[in-house]
């Protein structure tokens, strides 16, 4: 049987050439940060990509959380079997670039006859930066959420205040939290408000709260700057330390996000800053009648983006970075995203999406997600620096230490700052502080 | 090689000292030959990442660039000077202070209270092992709802007996004890296991002379039981010791080292440097600490138990 593995082997080099000219496999990492009936869903999506073409093979690859993905995506490259198509946290695709990790998206573009500025053009403006570095295309936006009030129209009655007419302004908001908060003496009973304050979703709601404050909260167009020491950041940590020891109407001490809508459906919060993507949850959940607005503004309304979007990995061929392209651009379509946006939660990044039928009756059916919709024109991008985690818990500690009761925000904001400016400063070093 | 002598073709051709030869270095191989599995694996899977991760913790890879340089101790100087370092191993030595003794201490109580066979002994035993049958992670999920501030399952008992609790995980000041409570029920059980084996091999002997000579129980137990369960403890300290500083699971699933650092433990902030700050140099060089800690603890622990045996025996 000496014959057999030569004859295998030649059989495989007849064979080999005509599979690969007819079909390129690729692996697709995607993380599901919600819940798991979506990682079905993006299967199914996936099958119906296969099935529709026969130039590209996608493996759908489930990888955990966010944090998961990316550390399973640069396994994969360091170990030589980069993933064509990885969706990744926003936030990340700013330091993945700077590490070096990403494939940049220019040249595709070229190939294609457009140019970012065209390509980007149906996106949400504030879906851009987070989308671009250093004036290059190295994401394409998926899945995208921003912060929204959520209240309950039951405890609105029973406050004596009209459901209909959730705060617009802090001032509103304390006013109205003042009303439905209740308890005797000590004990709580019912906060009139309450909001996720453990890592990254901190951060973000900061953000949120600093942009409605007029502020800008980081650079969105270098990687070096944060303003975590500023007049509209001291209004905000003031607010929050304020929410808590002065008005009473927030508990005392980091609530996480389960925590929080935990709290929201069973009554003992009656508004909570959670994110547009708990929309289905809340929805599916919620017994008492509730009703959702727009992130209160002290001075303009604004709230930040939050989300993922598809990046190619470096390391991968011609054939390969091709068919990644391909696929991303049947997934982040116009139809695909309307889809994926009816059935998770997330808003569509494109326009266009909005305009499609099956869209327009989902909005007229459900009144929550059209709010969340009329919030896009005011968002802004989200934050993005280098060593965007350490950065952004720099100021996180510091708020954390402010709800504990263990630290004052004029003082909090100046630690966060000095913090952050240290974690940030070689790449300051290597960029802008490098002068000839 | 012995195979190859039963296959020659005559023994008798084969002179008498070339024979004794090849079977004295059939011998001498034959245990290294059988030992190779084991040594590989060995070196493939703890030898060669501890060398390599000496090596990365001597190397530096700055974040925006590609290159990576020698860079001698920088590392374990950053590591010193990192406030969040220090902190981290502060948290651990009370982690571990608090940890070690209540669990240890629980368990003792637990074997000495069920030491004795009887049926219902036996359900009591499976229902003390049960916490550390459940995988820590599940275990910290299950206790995201009972540690739920206001509405979680253990504010509804407080509640009950007219108390009202606290932001257990979202307070610096007990986050960490919350952590520890959860690494006590989880851990005492299991110890248990290790001092009821520890009573069952007690000579009863001595416990009877002791008692016709008139020791009551506390003297019993302290001067008896205490000391000739020497050895157990020994044994139970190191893997206490072990997991106070391997075990993280329930920081990522509860507080991600928050609320203000409260509860960062050294293997978080290892984990963190790694995965998050692209610091693998910071990461490795606490790597080696942590390595060279547990390798100490495991020598001394060695020795001690042999000579807590010979003191046993």
């Amino acid at each position: 049987m000496r014959w057999l593995p030569s004859l295998a082997a030649a059989a495989v080099a007849v064979l080999a050439p005509a599979f690969a000219d007819a079909q390129t496999k690729i692996d697709f990492f995607f993380p599901v940060p919600v819940d798991g009936k979506l990682a079905k869903e993006m299967t199914r999506l996936v099958k119906t990509y296969n099935d529709s073409q026969k130039d590209v093979a996608v493996t759908a690859v489930y990888t955990g959380s966010y944090d998961e993905t990316k550390l399973k995506a640069q396994a994969a490259a360091n170990a030589g079997k980069p993933p064509a198509v990885v969706l990744m946290s926003a936030n990340f695709v700013l330091d993945l670039k700077l590490s070096g990790d990403l494939v940049s998206l220019e040249p595709m573009l070229k190939a294609d006859g457009t140019t970012r500025m065209q390509f980007l053009a149906d996106f949400w403006p504030a879906l851009h930066a987070n989308a671009t570095v250093d004036g290059e295309l190295y994401g394409v936006p998926y899945q995208n959420s921003t912060p929204l009030l959520y209240y309950n129209k039951d405890q609105f009655k029973e406050a004596g205040l009209d459901p209909e007419k959730p705060p617009q302004t802090w001032a509103e908001l304390v006013a109205d939290a003042k009303k439905l908060t209740k308890g005797n003496g000590d004990t709580i009973e019912r906060y009139g408000f309450s909001m996720p304050e453990g890592y990254d979703y901190l951060g973000w709601l900061m953000e949120a709260l600093t942009m409605s404050n007029g502020g800008k909260y980081f650079n969105e167009e270098y990687g070096g700057e944060v303003y975590y020491d500023t007049p509209t950041m001291l209004g905000a940590a003031q607010f929050v330390e304020d929410l808590v020891f002065k008005h009473k109407v927030m508990p005392q001490g980091v609530v996480e996000a389960g925590g929080v809508s935990t709290n929201f459906l069973a009554g003992k919060a009656s508004m909570v800053l959670l994110s547009t993507g708990s929309l289905s949850f809340i929805r599916d959940n919620m017994k008492a009648a509730y009703g959702v607005a727009f992130v209160p503004r002290n001075v303009r309304n604004a709230v930040p983006i939050g989300g993922g979007s598809l990046v190619m990995f470096k390391g991968l061929n011609d054939e390969q970075k091709k068919a990644g392209w391909k696929f991303i651009k049947w997934l982040s379509s116009a139809e695909t995203l309307a889809g994926w946006s009816r059935f998770t939660g997330y808003f569509a990044p494109r326009k266009s999406s909005y305009d499609l039928p099956e869209m327009k009756d989902f909005i007229a059916k459900h009144p929550d997600a059209k709010v969340a919709l009329e919030q896009l024109p005011y968002a802004k991008p989200w934050f993005a620096t280098y060593q965007t985690v350490a950065v952004r818990k720099a100021l996180e500690d510091e708020i954390q230490a402010v709800l504990n009761g263990k630290k004052k925000a004029p003082q909090a904001i100046k630690d966060a700052q000095r913090n952050a400016d240290a974690l940030m400063k070689p790449y300051v070093d290597q960029t802008a502080l490098k002068l000839p | 090689m012995t195979s190859i002598a039963t296959e020659a073709p005559s023994l008798a051709e084969i002179r008498p000292a070339r024979r004794a030869l090849r079977v004295r270095l059939g011998r001498r191989a034959l245990p290294y030959l059988l030992l190779a599995p084991s040594i590989l694996l060995l070196a493939g899977f703890t030898y060669l990442p501890i060398f390599r991760v000496i090596w990365d913790s001597l190397h530096e890879q700055i974040h925006g660039s590609r290159e990576n340089h020698f860079v001698g101790l920088a590392n374990y100087v950053g590591l010193f000077s990192d406030t969040a370092f220090g902190q981290a191993v502060g948290n651990n030595l009370v982690y571990a202070a608090a940890t070690v003794p209540f669990s240890m201490g629980l368990a003792l109580l637990f074997a000495l209270a069920l030491q004795r066979s009887t049926r219902f002994n036996a359900v009591l035993r499976a229902l003390l092992l049960f916490p550390s049958m459940v995988p820590l992670v599940a275990a910290a999920s299950l206790f995201f709802f009972i540690f739920l501030p206001g509405v979680g399952l253990f504010d509804y008992y407080l509640a009950k007996i007219g108390l009202h609790g606290a932001n257990w995980l979202g307070d610096p000041d007990i986050a960490l004890w919350s952590l520890i409570g959860i690494t006590v029920w989880k851990n005492a059980g299991y110890y248990m296991l290790f001092y009821l084996a520890g009573l069952q091999t007690m000579p009863g002997e001595v416990l009877e002379a002791a008692t016709i000579d008139g020791a009551n129980g506390w003297q019993r137990l302290r001067y008896i039981i205490i000391p000739l369960l020497a050895p157990t403890t020994a044994f139970v300290l190191v893997i206490a010791l072990i997991n106070a500083l391997i075990q993280v699971d329930h920081v990522i699933v509860l507080t991600k080292g928050g609320p203000s650092n409260a509860t960062k433990l050294v293997l978080y902030y290892i984990f963190e440097q790694a995965t998050q700050n692209f610091a693998a140099g910071k990461a490795a060089a606490a790597s080696v600490l942590s390595v060279a800690f547990l390798l100490a603890l495991s020598v001394i622990s060695l020795k001690t138990m042999e000579r807590g045996a010979h003191a046993a025996s």
